[in-house]
């Protein structure tokens, strides 16, 4: 399909895209306005949400058709389209903000919202800014994802517990956000740098192999005997995890998934194995055969999450602590259903590598300016990273009278703060530029995942709140 | 001449291998520390649950289930900060002679090894100086005129802390570890409970220990307040600090609020029933037709009725069951209470218990002078403080404000330098070498010298115009 487009002449292509976008935004946008004109309430949270999701829709669109075609027109109205998605954007978050009372961080569903938001912020500043035009094709559909999410969880306005009400959780949780952004926009410019660096795209196959086989390793955690997949059961009246006990959640077993996901993890891993066969034989027929497999694995992982999708949505499953059987929902593992997606994204990611390899390259800025951008974001994430452990450990010490306890969260944020200052270290005293520098940057992202998701999923701790 | 042991030593561990392989290890040991159950914060039983007893052995041996606390962190933490204190020991003296004793007049050998520099040439030497330091000045370079004795020239820069400021992000650093180590080795932590009325000076830390403070704190009153959908809002407690008896300090403290006294602060932990009754209100009505009276009765605690008769509350049981003929208490919920009263006759010397509800086999209700109703129950309830003493955590705060100071200085703060001098080229033309550098962002500050060398040369031409002197003279120089 993507083959077909590029044979048409760029002008037409570009046209017909931005009106088809256009009218799907302005008839969606009726559609919804018709509806909510019978209720009558125009201005609230869900609307404004709802707007955004067609905006910020219509401009991943369009900037995926850039990444496809490399149409400049395209960026012009998938800008506009951001604009306006972050507009809506902002008066969701003005609203929440008004109705809660509080700085929208408390839960979840909070900070997703403003995950979102800085996202669509970043991505407007690295294009206008830094010129670095490709981004929306990476970070409008992860914010698409999000805002889908969004409409997953939890939403009423939950009063916050004593330990959460300070100033200085808002601010640490503030500071964490602007960090993470930089670090995801500083691991999405050392990506690029590597585009533009001429690194071999079978070594991107082999990344996003690897990408795949960790995220489907974590998931796997959850593997129970027989096959079956543990989920945490969910109230839906409540909207609320079931706990057994005060602070220990109630898993339900999920049957035939597990084994469903272990298939895919084959799946996953097949193309990283045919990898290293090629760099053994130098056989180029093992190379094909690699990347046939990540078209494969983009099926099973479809197929795997569309499963997981309908299987949590109904149905009611036994679990191993206690008798009956209990719903479950997709509010109930956002973990899971993230790590999902972000599999079959960064697949598809890879894929628009394998295709469109120069045209990319043609739309990136130089390689060093690339690599100087890098360091400029990390050289933002840094202080940030620092102040926002700073924050963390005032408001636990106003909390709990103890600065530091050790707490996996604290100790793996501390190991981001180290790997980060090796990254500053290596670039200052010994010069690490180019590729080096990419690859710390990305480890240092890596990092940065594992502390937000991985510590919450796989690790235990009293950081119970995010 | 070989290098003394000592001295072999002390430059293996400034070296920026040793740092890196040291900070490498502490990464891998602290992601150890979370991926393995630690010891204090997991219960006994649910290690066993989760490791062999083998494994758990070795663990332990090891000190794997308490990493943080482990003497080998310990010595890996003081070896990081060995390191850095040896790594800015050896080059601080480099850093502070060239922050002290800047170099301010280029000679001609730096002046043709100086990348970024360019040549205008001008008419007059004192004229063209002058320009050039009215431009730098504006830009904010202070430039200072160097005379020596047989060249003048112009010196401005900016930002020269720039320079040490790595050295001011190594310091805070040890100042944090150092504040760190303070707390572990003299700081401590503990727990007290109180309820309403009680006071005490004895604090529990975690190993079981007794810690008696100097003064003694006693709680006025505590209590919970909920929002309308019955979570948790709010929990305080009035507190006061008494020191020989006297009250020095009174402070209701709510969560993220503590009271400090004597660098010992106290923290709103938790809040609950102890199971035991604070007051009991009864209306007690005598038998001989005179009016009722209401009382409020605590455990052990003896009121008078009338005259002749007194009443104490001798058991309070606040769920209660009768089996055989006995009395047992399910629980500590206030779901079944039952309150015996034994009423007591001066005259008499008679004593007469009363049960409420009445119990049989236990009851004397009917011989006893009044009758008795219950109104009110109040249980009482205990509050939890967090104990801690953390001496060493100012140096923490001011190493995290000093750190924040030192990482913005390293990250945006620039140190440029320009030098100006006047120079005569091979066919003693007159010219102004103007030259510069910068400590980082190199780019940028070429984009910058380039500005600032235009505005010398337009203000330049503008004097000359101005002095009414051809310029065709300075044209032709070019």
């Amino acid at each position: 399909m993507a083959r077909a487009t590029v044979e048409q002449p760029p002008a037409a292509t570009g046209t017909t895209l931005v009106v088809a976008v256009g009218l799907g935004v302005a008839f969606l946008l009726f559609m919804a306005f018709l509806n909510v004109v019978k209720s009558g309430n125009l201005l609230n949270e869900s609307n404004l949400l709802y707007a955004s999701l067609i905006f910020y829709s219509g401009a991943g669109t369009l900037y995926l058709g850039f990444g496809i075609t490399g149409t400049p027109a395209y960026i012009r109205y998938a800008s506009l389209a951001t604009w306006a998605g972050l507009i809506a954007n902002t008066g969701a978050v003005a609203h929440r903000w008004y109705e809660a009372g509080h700085p929208p961080f408390a839960s979840i569903y909070e900070m997703l919202l403003m995950f979102v938001w800085t996202l669509a912020a970043l991505t407007l500043i690295a294009e206008q800014k830094f010129k670095v035009k490709i981004i929306g094709t990476v970070t409008m559909p992860v914010a698409i994802v999000g805002v889908v999410l969004m409409q997953l969880l939890r939403t009423d306005v939950h009063p916050l517990v004593p330990a959460l009400q300070s100033t200085w959780l808002h601010v640490h949780v503030t500071l964490a956000m602007l960090a993470y952004a930089a670090c995801a926009l500083s691991f999405a410019l050392a990506m690029m740098f590597l585009i533009k660096d001429k690194m071999k795209t079978e070594t991107f196959l082999a990344a996003t192999s690897l990408f795949g086989v960790a995220t489907y390793l974590g998931v796997l955690t959850r593997f129970e005997k027989w096959g079956g997949f543990s989920v945490i059961a969910w109230n839906p009246e409540e909207k609320s995890e079931v706990f057994l006990s005060r602070g220990v959640r109630l898993f339900v077993v999920i049957p035939d998934l597990g084994w469903l996901l272990l298939l895919v993890l084959a799946a996953v891993a097949a193309p990283l194995v045919l990898y290293l066969v090629w760099r053994k034989t130098q056989n180029e027929a093992f190379l094909n055969m690699a990347n046939r497999a990540v078209f494969l694995s983009i099926l099973l992982q479809v197929l795997a999450l569309v499963f997981f999708l309908l299987r949590a949505r109904d149905g009611r499953y036994a679990s191993l602590d206690a008798d009956g059987l209990f719903p479950t929902a997709l509010a109930a593992s956002p973990f899971i259903l993230s790590g999902l997606v972000g599999g079959v994204f960064v697949s598809l990611l890879y894929l628009l590598l394998l295709w469109r390899r120069s045209d990319l390259e043609r739309m990136l800025p130089a390689a060093d300016e690339l690599d100087r951008i890098t360091y400029k974001t990390i050289a933002i994430a840094f202080p940030l990273l620092t102040l926002m452990i700073a924050a963390g450990a005032y408001w636990a010490n106003r909390t709990w009278g103890s600065y530091w306890s050790w707490d996996p969260k604290e100790t793996w944020a501390a190991i981001t703060w180290l790997v980060y200052a090796g990254y500053l270290h290596m670039r200052i005293t010994r010069g690490w530029r180019g590729r080096r520098a990419a690859y710390f940057a990305i480890l240092g992202f890596a990092v940065v995942m594992f502390t937000f998701f991985g510590v919450t999923y796989l690790l235990p701790g009293m950081h119970a709140y995010a | 001449m070989a290098a003394s042991v000592p001295r072999k030593i002390w430059q293996t561990l400034g070296a920026i291998k040793t740092g890196v392989i040291l900070l490498i290890l502490v990464v891998i040991l602290s992601a150890a520390g979370t991926i393995i159950l630690q010891r204090p914060a997991t219960e006994p039983d649910e290690m066993q649950r989760a490791y062999s007893p083998q494994v758990l052995r070795v663990l332990d041996a090891l000190r794997l289930t308490d990493v943080f606390h482990a003497w080998w962190f310990v010595l890996l933490l003081s070896l990081v900060s060995l390191s850095i204190i040896a790594a800015s020991v050896q080059r601080f003296p480099n850093a502070w002679r060239f922050f002290s004793r800047p170099y301010k007049s280029p000679d001609e050998s730096f002046r043709n090894a100086l990348p970024l520099h360019k040549l205008i040439p001008v008419k007059d030497e004192e004229a063209a100086l002058s320009v050039a330091d009215r431009v730098l000045k504006k830009a904010g370079f202070h430039p200072e005129r160097i005379v020596r004795e047989n060249s003048f020239s112009l010196f401005g820069e900016r930002n020269r802390i720039s320079e040490l400021a790595v050295y001011i992000v190594h310091a805070s650093l040890l100042l944090i570890l150092l504040g760190g180590n303070i707390d572990a080795l003299f700081g401590w932590r503990g727990f007290l409970t109180l309820t309403r009325g009680e006071q005490s000076s004895q604090v529990k830390p975690q190993n079981g220990s007794v810690r008696n403070l100097p003064f003694a704190i006693r709680c006025d009153g505590a209590g919970q307040e909920n929002y309308s959908d019955g979570s948790p809002k709010r929990w305080w407690s009035d507190l006061d600090v008494l020191k020989n008896g006297q009250v020095v300090l009174r402070k209701q403290i709510v969560v993220n609020e503590p009271l400090v006294y004597g660098g010992v602060r106290f923290y709103q932990a938790s809040y609950g029933k102890t199971g035991k009754l604070d007051r009991l209100t009864l209306t007690a009505t005598p038998r001989d037709g005179q009016s009722p009276k209401d009382l409020a009765i605590g455990l052990d605690e003896t009121l008078p009725l009338d005259a002749d008769t007194t009443v104490r509350l001798a058991e309070f049981i606040p769920d209660y069951v009768v089996s055989d003929g006995h009395l047992y208490a399910r629980s500590n919920e206030l779901e079944n209470p039952a309150a015996h009263l034994v009423l007591e006759s001066k005259k008499s010397g008679q004593s007469i218990n009363v049960w409420l509800p009445p119990i049989p086999g236990l009851e004397q209700n009917e011989s006893s002078p009044y009758t008795f109703e219950g109104k009110d129950v109040q249980m009482a309830y205990f509050t939890g403080l967090e104990v801690s003493h953390e001496p060493g955590q100012w140096a923490v705060w001011a190493g995290v404000l000093v750190m924040g100071f030192g990482l913005v200085v390293v990250f945006y703060l620039v140190h440029m330098r320009v030098w100006i001098a006047p120079v005569r080229d091979a066919r003693g033309q007159l010219q102004l070498w103007i030259g510069g550098t910068a400590n980082k962002n190199k780019d940028a500050f070429e984009h910058r010298f380039g500005e600032l060398v235009e505005k010398i040369e337009s203000e330049l031409k503008i004097s000359v115009e101005a002095g009414a002197e051809a310029p065709a003279a300075v044209l032709a120089g070019k």
